[in-house]
Formats: structure tokens, C-alpha cells, sequence
């Protein structure tokens, strides 16, 4: 597949777009591993991040029309994508009351929704930068990693913290703000 | 507005864990004709984006490309119907009076668009198979869709298309003239192969035919001589 390596994440996107299956099975190829990395790290059961990887390419084909070509940020808008359906499923797995999984909800909380002035990010430009992002994450505090990941990874929100530490909400929205400022902080260094 | 309790909230926000209130209040700060620190936001959906990057990539297994090719053929309806519904509002309907040169080209190249749309899916299937070297198992998934796809909608088409001209009551002249042409193009590439066996065939048998005539013929010349 040497066509693969030679179009931009954009140009893949564009002839999704289009409908161009071969363009999705190039996007799948791309970033199947990193998407699956995630998905797992949020899961953890393998079946269910494999199903989940599935129907993140599956929602890519179907709501391609609410990717924003002007942003073009297609390594953010995966990866947010991805994150927020496995949270989505992993919220629901564990009898959290969320409202029916329909086509209007998936609009609405599980299609990222970036600022128009975002900046674009290549994937491999990211893997390249990954000892930076593991140095900024080693910066922090374990107590604050350890929010970041609960919130990030756990899908938990400020109360759920909260409760799960037996501290008050306030301080864990300081932590987590704090732990994210001093991550873009330790990153704007290391660039 | 308080760029600073923006950022408090965008910060929580990006980590998608603010509740209720501070949702309502991000919202209200957004729809705000004041101005909102969309710079920041990027940059911290950013941020929050790259922290998976510190991860060891796992990968999954090679039959999952198989599972989603199944899952994307299986909503092959809805992706044609939003294809279609794209190309209705891309081409404005025309006065049925007016047949100007330009007009017949145009909708003939509209014609070919949408012909090339309907059978995109089945092309881009057949090229996977076409341009690229047999790979390993988990090149085989598109392919596997690739080829049931193509058999099956070549069976189906042409009942397909019949049953589509029969409930053309409502359907536009186009869509039959493209209906029509997918016919043609069918019958053309899989059954006027057959049609010239036939032909060749039904000429040996003329031939034979008037070859046992001919002998019959003399025959009972023959005879009749013979008798005489």
C-alpha cells in the first residue's frame, strides 16, 4: 500500500469525504494502533476496545459531513473521537444513566467539536514528540497524574473524583486544573 | 467577560469533566458576544489529545479490519442515500420545456457522476484488489467485502434495476435514462458474448441444414432416375 504513506491525513479525509472506501481503509491503517492504544488504555478489556475501534471508523464514514475542513486538525478530532466513544461506553457498562445512544446524541457528545483555531497535528509529528509528553507527564505530582488519568482516562467527572478520593470537589478542580497548566507549561519548554 | 474563569473552565472542559452548572456557564461565555479565549481552547484540546501519545501503542488484531469492512458494508444503503441526497442539492431542477445543446450536456455529465457514485463503492473495492500485491491476512478483509459485494450486487443488479424502472411512476426521466444505461452497460459486458456463440451457432446449423436439403434432394433425383 504505497499510496498510504505518500497522502496527508488530509488528503485522506478529503476523499472520505468523498466516499472513497480505499481512503478509510488508508486512515485505518494509519491510525488503527494509536486509537486502539487509547481505547484499550480506557477499556481495558480487549474484545471491547476492538469494538469500539470498529465503530470509531464506522462513525467516521457516517458523520464524515461534521468533520471541519477548515480546522483540518484530523489527529485531535480522532483521538477526542475515540476517547469520548469508549468513555461513552465505558459510562454506560458501569449503569451510568446517560440518555439513548441515537443519531442526534452521537452529534451532540460524541462528534468532537474543536475551536476554530486550533492548530493541525500530524500523527507522526506526535509519536516523534512522545519522550517529550511522557517527561511533561513525569513532571507532575502523583497527585495530580493521578486525577488526570481518573478524569482522562477513567471518564470520571469532578464529583466522581471526589468521591472516589473522599475529597472535597473544590480541590479537585484545582488539582485538575493545575496538573493541566503545568502540562502545557512543561511542553511549551520542552519545544 | 473573566478570561480567567474561562480558562478554569476550558481546562476542565477539555478533560470533559465539567457538571451541569460549569457547562451551562462555559456555554453561556461562548454564545457571549464578548471575547472568548477559542485560542486557548485549541490549545488545550490539543494538549489533551497528545496525552495518549505517552502510551505504549498496542495493536489489534488483524481480523478487526475484517469486522469493520463487514460493519461499513453492512450501512452501505445509508452511505448511498446520503449520496444521493448530496447530488439533489447539487444539481437544480430544470424546466421540462427547455432542451438547449448546453443543457443535454450538462445532464449527460451529470449522468456520469451519478452512474460513477452508485457503483464507487464496488470500484474502489475491486481497485484494493487490483493495484495492490496479495498481502498479508489482514490486507484480506477489504478484499473479502470487496469481492461478496461485487458478486452480489452484480446478481442483484439487474433485478434491481427492473424492479427500479417498474416503480418509476415517481422517479424523474434522468434517473430511468441512468437506470436504462446501467442496463445497457450490463447486458453489453456480461450477456452479448453469449448472444454471439449463439448467433455463430444458429448459422451452422442454417448451413447444415441446407447441406441436408441439397443431399435429400439428389437423393430423390436419384430415385427417380433409378425408377425410370
Amino acid at each position: 500500500m504505497a499510496e498510504s504513506n505518500t497522502l496527508t491525513d488530509a488528503e485522506i479525509m478529503l476523499k472520505i469525504a468523498g466516499y472513497d472506501s480505499k481512503a478509510l481503509e488508508q486512515l485505518y491503517d494509519r491510525y488503527a494502533p494509536f486509537l486502539y492504544t487509547l481505547i484499550k488504555k480506557i477499556v481495558t478489556d480487549k474484545e471491547t476496545a476492538e469494538e469500539i475501534l470498529s465503530d470509531v471508523f464506522v462513525i467516521i464514514w457516517r458523520q464524515i459531513d461534521h468533520f471541519d475542513f477548515k480546522t483540518n486538525n484530523i489527529y485531535t478530532w480522532l483521538v477526542t473521537l475515540a476517547r469520548n466513544k469508549a468513555i461513552d461506553v465505558l459510562n454506560r457498562r458501569g449503569g451510568k444513566r446517560l440518555p439513548d445512544y441515537s443519531d442526534e446524541y452521537e452529534k451532540e457528545y460524541i462528534i468532537p467539536k474543536l475551536s476554530e483555531e486550533v492548530e493541525t497535528l500530524e500523527l507522526e509529528e506526535v509519536l516523534s514528540r512522545k519522550g517529550k509528553m511522557e517527561k511533561a507527564l513525569g513532571s507532575l505530582t502523583d497527585a495530580q497524574r493521578y486525577v488526570l488519568e481518573l478524569s482522562y482516562y477513567g471518564g470520571l467527572d469532578q464529583e466522581e473524583i471526589a468521591n472516589k478520593l473522599k475529597i472535597p470537589t473544590v480541590t479537585v478542580k484545582s488539582k485538575l486544573q493545575v496538573a493541566i497548566g503545568n502540562l502545557m507549561q512543561k511542553l511549551s519548554e520542552a519545544k | 467577560m473573566d478570561k480567567k474563569k474561562s480558562l478554569e473552565l476550558i481546562k476542565l472542559e477539555v478533560l470533559g469533566c465539567l457538571n451541569e452548572k460549569d457547562m451551562e456557564s462555559l456555554k453561556i461565555m461562548k454564545e457571549s458576544k464578548d471575547e472568548f479565549p477559542w485560542k486557548e481552547l485549541a490549545d488545550y484540546q490539543n494538549l489533551v489529545a497528545l496525552i495518549p501519545s505517552a502510551l505504549e501503542l498496542k495493536y489489534p488484531a488483524s481480523e478487526l479490519k475484517d469486522k469493520t469492512a463487514m460493519k461499513l458494508y453492512s450501512i452501505r444503503d445509508e452511505i448511498k442515500a446520503k449520496i444521493d441526497a448530496k447530488k439533489a442539492l447539487e444539481i437544480p431542477s430544470q424546466p421540462v420545456e427547455e432542451n438547449s445543446d448546453l443543457e443535454e450536456k450538462i445532464e449527460l455529465e451529470e449522468k456520469i457522476e451519478v452512474e460513477e457514485k452508485v457503483f464507487a463503492e464496488a470500484e474502489e473495492g475491486f481497485h484494493i484488489i487490483a493495484d495492490e500485491p496479495l498481502a498479508p491476512i489482514q490486507e484480506e478483509s477489504f478484499k473479502i467485502v470487496s469481492n461478496f459485494k461485487e458478486k452480489e450486487e452484480s446478481k442483484n443488479l439487474i433485478n434491481e434495476t427492473h424492479d427500479k424502472i417498474e416503480t418509476a411512476v415517481s422517479k424523474t426521466a434522468y434517473e430511468k435514462d441512468v437506470i436504462e444505461k446501467i442496463v445497457r452497460d450490463y447486458i453489453k459486458s456480461h450477456i452479448e458474448g453469449d448472444i454471439d456463440l449463439l448467433n455463430q451457432s444458429v448459422k451452422k446449423n442454417k448451413i447444415l441444414s441446407f447441406i441436408l436439403f441439397i443431399i435429400t434432394l439428389i437423393m430423390i433425383g436419384a430415385l427417380y432416375f433409378i425408377k425410370q
